[in-house]
């Protein structure tokens, strides 16, 4: 384990490769943390004192930002716009047949989805950063505390100021996405998804820190477990079914090709954080719609009915709906990016097939069968880990972003498995250690 | 100090625009959603283009300009 890290570190390339990218993460951990112009930075500080730990409105964009979202800093916006813009394209891949017709283009099709993806995520970046400036000029709203408290944490808020301050926030978030692309190109792993890992990342210490305030005991059983938690996490994550392909063999001249047994993958987790971001940004709806009657002083019934049962998430009935949308979202999400008809397609194409199965229909139903199942299995777990936050905050009353649960600890073993691979994979290029050792 | 923070102010809008319409400029690469939270088959090949090469160049100046200009800013603010 560690040798390999210093063969890592000894290979060139990899070195190289490997500082890009923690340069690059360092630098967005930098622009977290410098206030956006016509912000006042010890304003913004008082207000969190005077907060009495609320805001779980803005939780899931928060923790994607790395906290700095709720600092108002450059990099307030952080990768949330880029990844709202890749789901909506995604979505609309179903929905609009020219993006369906540049899916199946390959490689240029989605070159070009990638290019719709960047101009919508700059449109989503500057209403983000337009709604985020408005909510700003009356802090208490996002930051929790009273208006007495906390009345501003703008000096100066003219038209021209906060327009300066839009436009800013609009340029920094189109920066983060180009740097998240430089770290996919010349650096190692997806970049996009680093910058995801380096915001959640780095509020884990602090999240952990603030149970050992409730005492050590409790702290340690919480590191325990989330040990315990992780390595399962890690189990489930690369798991997968693999379904046999046989490739009938072929005479080409006086070659033969094919002949070969390969599988197709099917991983257990397939839709990954998507279906949590999902429910968790729907169930945020309702109170904010409900935030806008909380000032009145005799509010109708269904703001109180969504004040006591959906403002905190240890509510049962909260947990209830959570798990039913989880669940509703993995299945809705594996449906739509992996089509047991396009794959039994490709299969007949490539002239192999399923032992046991007839090409064609057949196929499909087999593949759609299997996929069902191990999505059961998949949407389960996924439900079962989002709720680990909610339970943790009914029992050691931990913050909404608990690091051992939800979102972020697939974001962290997720996107940790996936560039620990690819560093294998390069490293093993180099040197190569043969069979016998 | 009122001039330096209008100028400074009439920088970061324009570096503020130059680097969005440099970003959206540029090839973007990264296929998706998928590709994003795992799954994806990762490995892009290919190096990039001269003028891609080129545009890096102009970005990471216009970039540092925009920085500087949002570091002088703060600072302006800080000791007036």
């Amino acid at each position: 384990m560690l040798t390999s890290f210093g063969r890592a570190f000894r290979t060139p390339e990899l070195r190289n490769k490997i500082l890009f990218t923690l340069a690059i993460m360092a630098l967005f951990r930098l622009g977290s943390h410098i206030p956006t112009p016509g912000i006042s930075f010890d304003l913004v500080k008082k207000c969190q004192e005077a907060a009495t730990g609320s805001g779980s409105l803005l939780g899931l964009a928060n923790l994607f930002s790395g906290g700095a979202l709720l600092q108002l800093s450059i990099f307030a916006l952080g990768i949330m716009p880029y990844i709202t813009a890749s789901i909506i394209v995604q979505l609309l891949t179903v929905v609009i047949p020219r993006f369906e017709q540049l899916k199946k283009e390959g490689q240029s099709g989605q070159a070009k989805m990638t290019q719709y993806t960047r101009y919508l995520t700059i449109a989503l970046a500057l209403l983000q950063s337009s709604t985020l400036i408005t909510a700003a000029r009356n802090p208490s709203s996002i930051l929790g505390g009273s208006p007495a408290t906390c009345s501003t944490i703008m000096p100066d808020d003219s038209i021209p100021t906060i327009l300066i301050m839009i436009i800013t926030l609009t340029a920094a978030t189109g920066l983060i996405m180009w740097l998240g692309e430089q770290v996919t190109e010349r650096g190692i792993g997806n970049g996009m998804s680093l910058l995801i890992l380096t915001a959640v990342a780095a509020s884990v210490p602090q999240s952990i820190w603030a149970i050992r305030d409730q005492g050590w005991g409790k702290f340690l059983i919480v590191v325990v477990m989330g040990l315990a938690i992780t390595t399962a996490v890690v189990f489930v994550e690369n798991s997968q079914r693999r379904i046999p392909v046989q490739y009938a063999k072929r005479m080409i001249g006086r070659r033969s090709y094919g002949g070969t047994t390969t599988y197709i993958p099917l991983k257990v987790n397939m839709a990954n954080v998507i279906p949590i971001i999902f429910a968790t940004s729907l169930l945020s709806l309702p109170m904010l719609v409900a935030q806008f009657q909380g000032s009145s002083t005799n509010p109708p019934k269904w703001v109180e009915i969504i004040n006591t049962y959906f403002a905190r998430g240890d509510h049962p009935l909260y947990m209830a709906v959570y798990t039913v949308l989880i669940v509703f979202f993995t299945f809705f999400y594996v449906s739509i990016t992996y089509q047991p008809d396009e794959v039994a397609d490709n299969l007949k194409q490539a002239g192999s097939f399923i032992p046991g199965v007839r090409a064609g229909s057949s196929t499909a139903k087999y593949l759609s069968y299997v996929l069902n199942r191990i999505t059961t299995v998949g949407a389960i777990y996924i439900a079962v880990l989002a709720l680990i936050p909610l339970i943790a905050l009914a029992l050691v009353n931990a913050n909404q972003n608990f690091p051992f649960g939800g979102a972020s600890i697939l974001i962290l073993v997720g996107v940790g498995l996936e560039t620990v691979k690819q560093v294998d994979s390069k490293l093993q290029q180099h040197n190569y250690e043969g069979f016998l050792r | 100090m009122d001039i330096l923070k209008i100028a400074l102010q009439v920088l970061l809008v324009l570096s503020s625009l130059f680097l969005t319409m440099l970003i959206l400029m540029h090839k973007g690469s990264g296929g998706g959603l998928s590709d994003m939270f795992g799954g994806g088959s990762g490995a892009t090949m290919g190096g990039s283009s001269m003028a891609e090469r080129n545009l890096n160049r102009i970005t990471v100046g216009a970039a540092g300009l925009w920085f500087a200009a949002i570091i002088g800013l703060g600072l302006v603010e800080r000791f007036n």
